[in-house]
């Protein structure tokens, strides 16, 4: 398809607003999908995107349309994942556009997701076609919707598309617009073929697949291609396009979106990010993506010390579709062998460890979060902390900066009170409140990563009952009064429950975990003290008696065989427990307290 | 031929009601059901009778004195008729309720010279709570009807840290049991078993466990016993010695009081023992076996003509020293090594030399040139300390 009649676009909405619906519509009235094979969701593959209405990988699918003008265009839909957590996958996806669809709930108005996602479209200077979706639902208010758009976008809503992708109203005019308003991709003018690679998936049969959008020249089965980034040369085996599946196509052309794939065995030597050039008459690099770096980590281990092996094919598996996650070997004294792995946020790591237990079926413990600290040391370098159990010694720390984050939290109006209250306990400062509409605020403000890694959505779901919604973006690093936290049993540090607090939070949650580990560590035959220290101060106590007798009255014949087995239980359970000092615990004891983090 | 068994067991598996704590094999029971289960363990003496003959003997239970006259007699004939009577002591248990004087006789005319009556408490709110049949009253005419019929062997169980027991009721209680005047006591505190209301009320939070009431309840048990003149020989087992002649040389104190109960010592210090009836374990030849605990299943098996054996195993020598050694150190007189030599083929000096030093360490333990016993504080720890012993 000649350029001029080619449209990448991608659709960006808040959870629920209706963006697999609408896509789900398109591909139906531009017959990429046939009516009988329409099954709702057809863009999210894996069941957790279904389940949790997310979209965490992209998937380009190429539709084609013909216009009222009676030509014939070639739509490419890259769908984004919809949450900031995904912020690198959604500009990775939104650099092969040249426009998007932001949908806005005529409902529900603009949400704090929107906001988020709204800042990176705006930063590739997307076009941007807002969608007002859902008007046929009977307290949906457009003239509101189309207020907010202005006041808190700021984009002009005269030509909002009035929609309801359930109802089938207004996706004629959604493609109409498209073609009207994107414009078409234009060749950069370089000497040879430039494809951008903007993701990667593996397929057992056709190894790596790479998704490219082809910036200049074109990309056919057969070529010589190099990637400087990985410094590969390859021959490409099979160019093609989704429709949803994929399918072969003999070429892509300037414009086009589209997979290759070359034999390639390993997602490592594919950089997304990375040039597809000609490997004969290379052309210049187009620009990449940034380095990706993860925000938060976290260990993950095996609850069966004997699922290390599998934990890290399960950790590497997902890894092979996942770039963002990183993981390395961490070992605990608590919990023996495990990995120390990064992620993008906390939906990310959530998403991880759900489907570590779901698909690959197996138990794991994650240890307390924790956002990577910038140390500054006395002797002038800095160094990046993810783990508390490896800040260096006090008197070597010059000062500790953290991660902070800009959020946008939208509530009604009605809960103003508490949410200022929430903010102001995560030690967030409100830079700014709107007023939405007649019953919603946004709060922007800045607050600490650190402080919405744990409960803060939680709080602010359950203080909205349901109706607040909050999104963030990374807004740098400032310095901070961080002191760590040990936990510790008869004076000996346990590392899994080490972290990172602000000072003026440490003593109140060393109390906690000291009483919560008071509930879980059994009695044993001596007394057991455990504490909470803050920069080797102690500030929570706790103490578990000695246990007075540990016997059983009744044992005759019958019972010996029984007891036995018993005790050889016990016997063998203590040897899977951790002793810590001579203390020892179990590690459901461990795996209780990070429970309730 | 090896050796006769020199230990018999025989379960009886009815109860006129199932007790709150009881986690024994055990049902209510319809007098035909009882007559085919006197039948099948007539044919289970006979399977056994060529290779026992037994010096001790005990008819546990469940309640065996539930049994009918005509019942006790068909199987004390069969006994007969295959040698196994004339144990040196032969232990019935009885539950107050169902003694009366003509069984008394019965037994005492076959041989049977000890009695354990399952008392467990003399007040009567907490023998409702336990689910007791028999009251306060049926326990001191009982003892009386025992008496009268010549019984002098006569053991009481008691129960405490019974959920509502206070330690004033405790002292009354073993106070009057002291009283009567028997030579033995088994005293246990409330085991909450798995699969017993007392269990689910626990688990259900409606009981709560004070463990300081339990531990000045065992410490009351221990002094007044000792004040009465009884010998702690195991944790929950209490015997008298028979008076010392006068005249005699200075006394020799011996392992064990006069009257433990030698049945029970056989089984602590690993001797081979039958195990008849239903849910019954034995432990023959090194081979530890049990019975099915279904009646009905234990009774088709032995119409056909052959034993209910649900489960048998034998252990390695290693792991059944350690078993040898853990369950040992429940008595008060420990292990002596020569012995423990002798039944096991180990050296318990050597074998378990880092487990000793810790119980000595703890305070737990008393090693002399001749044994290996726990502490009163050992004692307490029993279950930690044979934990220690076994090995895989």
């Amino acid at each position: 398809m000649d350029a001029a009649h080619i449209r990448n676009f991608s659709i960006i909405a808040h959870i629920d607003h209706g963006k697999t619906t609408l896509s789900d519509r398109l591909l139906q009235r531009t017959g990429t999908v046939a009516d009988r094979d329409m099954q709702e969701q057809h863009l999210d593959a894996m069941d957790l995107e279904k389940e949790r209405g997310i979209t965490i990988k992209a998937h380009p699918v190429t539709m084609y349309y013909t216009a009222k003008n009676g030509e014939k265009y070639e739509l490419n839909l890259i769908d984004t994942p919809g949450h900031v957590d995904f912020a690198y996958e959604v500009s990775r996806s939104l650099s092969a556009c040249e426009g998007a669809l932001l949908i806005v709930d005529a409902a529900q108005g603009v949400e704090a997701q929107t906001v988020a996602n709204l800042h990176l479209a705006m930063k590739q200077n997307l076009e941007i076609i807002p969608v007002i979706n859902k008007i046929d639902l009977p307290h949906a208010d457009i003239p509101q919707a189309k207020q907010q758009l202005e006041d808190i976008l700021a984009i002009p809503a005269e030509h909002a598309v009035l929609a309801s992708a359930k109802e089938g109203i207004g996706i004629e005019e959604i493609l109409e617009t498209i073609v009207e308003r994107i414009p078409p991709p234009k060749p950069t003018g370089e000497k040879s073929l430039q494809a951008l690679i903007f993701d990667s998936y593996f397929d057992t049969y056709k190894g790596v697949v790479i998704l490219v959008r082809v910036f200049n020249g074109e990309l056919r089965a057969g070529m010589m291609v190099k990637m400087p980034h990985s410094g590969k040369t390859v021959e490409i085996k099979e160019v093609g396009s989704f429709n949803p599946k994929p399918y072969t196509r003999p070429k892509l052309e300037v414009g086009e979106t589209g997979y290759m794939t070359a034999n390639i065995k390993s997602p490592r030597e594919v950089k997304v990010g990375d040039t597809v050039l000609d490997s004969k008459n290379p052309a210049s690099v187009l620009p990449g993506f940034k380095e990706i770096h993860p925000m938060v980590f976290s260990g993950i281990y095996p609850i069966n010390t004997g699922d290390y092996e599998q934990l890290k094919v399960s950790i590497a598996k997902l890894q092979l579709n996942d770039s963002a996650l990183t993981f390395q070997i961490e070992s605990s004294a608590a919990l023996g062998f495990g990995y120390r792995c990064g992620f993008l946020g906390l939906l990310h790591m959530e998403i991880v460890q759900e489907r570590l237990r779901r698909e690959f079926n197996l138990d794991i413990i994650a240890t307390y979060p924790s956002v990577v600290y910038r140390v500054q040391m006395t002797d002038g370098t800095m160094k990046e902390v993810d783990n508390p159990a490896f800040l260096p010694e006090a008197s070597y720390i010059e000062e500790i900066q953290e991660p902070i984050v800009k959020a946008f939290v939208i509530c009604p109006g009605t809960n103003i009170g508490d949410m200022m209250a929430l903010i102001s306990e995560k030690r967030g400062i409100i830079q700014t409140t709107e007023t939405l509409d007649t019953r919603r605020v946004m709060l922007t403000c800045k607050i600490p990563m650190n402080e919405i890694l744990i409960d803060f959505h939680d709080r602010i779901k359950s203080i909205t009952r349901g109706y607040g919604s909050m999104d963030y973006e990374p807004i740098g690093y400032e310095a901070s009064d961080m002191a760590k936290l040990d936990m510790m049993v008869n004076g000996e540090v346990m590392d899994a429950f080490s972290s990172l607090v602000h000072r003026s939070k440490a003593e109140n949650r060393g109390r906690l975990l000291a009483s919560k580990l008071k509930e879980v560590i059994p009695r044993q035959q001596f007394q057991i003290a455990i504490q909470a220290s803050v920069g080797g101060k102690f500030v929570a106590r706790e103490t578990i008696s000695a246990m007075r007798k540990d016997v059983t009255a009744k044992c005759y014949g019958g019972d010996i065989s029984r007891k036995r087995k018993l005790l050889e239980k016990q016997k063998e359970g203590k040897k899977r427990m951790k002793a810590i000092g001579s203390v020892d615990i179990p590690q459901e004891a461990f795996i209780e307290v990070l429970k309730t983090n | 031929m090896s050796e006769p068994v020199r230990s018999l067991y025989v379960h009886v598996p009815f109860c006129a009601h199932k007790c709150e704590y009881c986690a024994f094999y055990s049902a209510p029971a319809s007098g035909d059901q009882i007559n085919r289960y006197v039948a099948a363990l007539v044919r289970e003496f006979e399977l056994i009778a060529g290779g026992c003959r037994p010096d001790t003997l005990f008819f546990g239970g469940g309640t065996p004195s539930l049994l009918t006259l005509r019942q006790w007699e068909t199987v004390l004939e069969a006994m007969r008729r295959c040698g196994l009577t004339g144990a040196a002591e032969w232990t019935v248990e009885c539950n107050p309720a169902t003694v009366s004087a003509d069984k008394a006789r019965l037994l005492r005319d076959a041989g049977v010279n000890r009695i354990s009556m399952g008392v467990q408490s003399l007040d009567e709110t907490l023998l409702d709570r336990l689910g007791r049949v028999h009251s306060r009253d049926m326990v001191f005419r009982s003892y009386d009807i025992l008496r009268g019929a010549g019984f002098t062997n006569v053991n009481i169980d008691l129960m405490f840290a019974i959920p509502g027991q206070t330690l004033d009721i405790w002292r009354q209680t073993l106070h009057e049991a002291l009283a009567l005047g028997t030579h033995h006591l088994s005293c246990y505190e409330v085991i909450y078993e798995e699969d017993t209301p007392l269990f689910h009320q626990l688990q259900k939070g409606e009981i709560d466990v004070d463990e300081d009431l339990a531990c000045a309840m065992y410490d009351e048990l221990l002094d007044a016993t000792a004040a009465a003149g009884f010998r702690q020989y195991e944790i929950a087992n209490f015997a008298r010695s028979m008076p010392s002649d006068p005249g005699g040389s200075q006394p020799t104190v011996s392992e064990w009081p006069d009257y433990a109960c030698r049945h029970n010592i056989n089984y602590w210090r690993g001797g081979d023992s039958h195990g008849l009836g239903p849910s019954a374990s034995e432990y023959v030849g090194g081979v530890r076996s049990r019975n099915w605990s279904n009646t009905t299943l234990y009774c088709e098996q032995l119409e056909k003509g052959r034993r209910a054996k649900e489960f048998a195993e034998a252990l390695e020598p290693l792991a059944r020293a350690g078993e040898l050694a853990a369950f040992g150190l429940r008595t008060t007189p420990g292990w002596p090594f020569d012995l423990f030599k002798q039944r096991s083929g180990f050296d318990l000096r050597t074998g378990w030399h880092d487990d000793i030093h810790r119980l000595i360490e703890r305070g737990w333990g008393v090693q002399t040139d001749e044994r290996l016993y726990l502490t009163r504080t050992g004692l307490r720890f029993a279950d930690a300390a044979a934990e220690m012993f076994l090995r895989p």
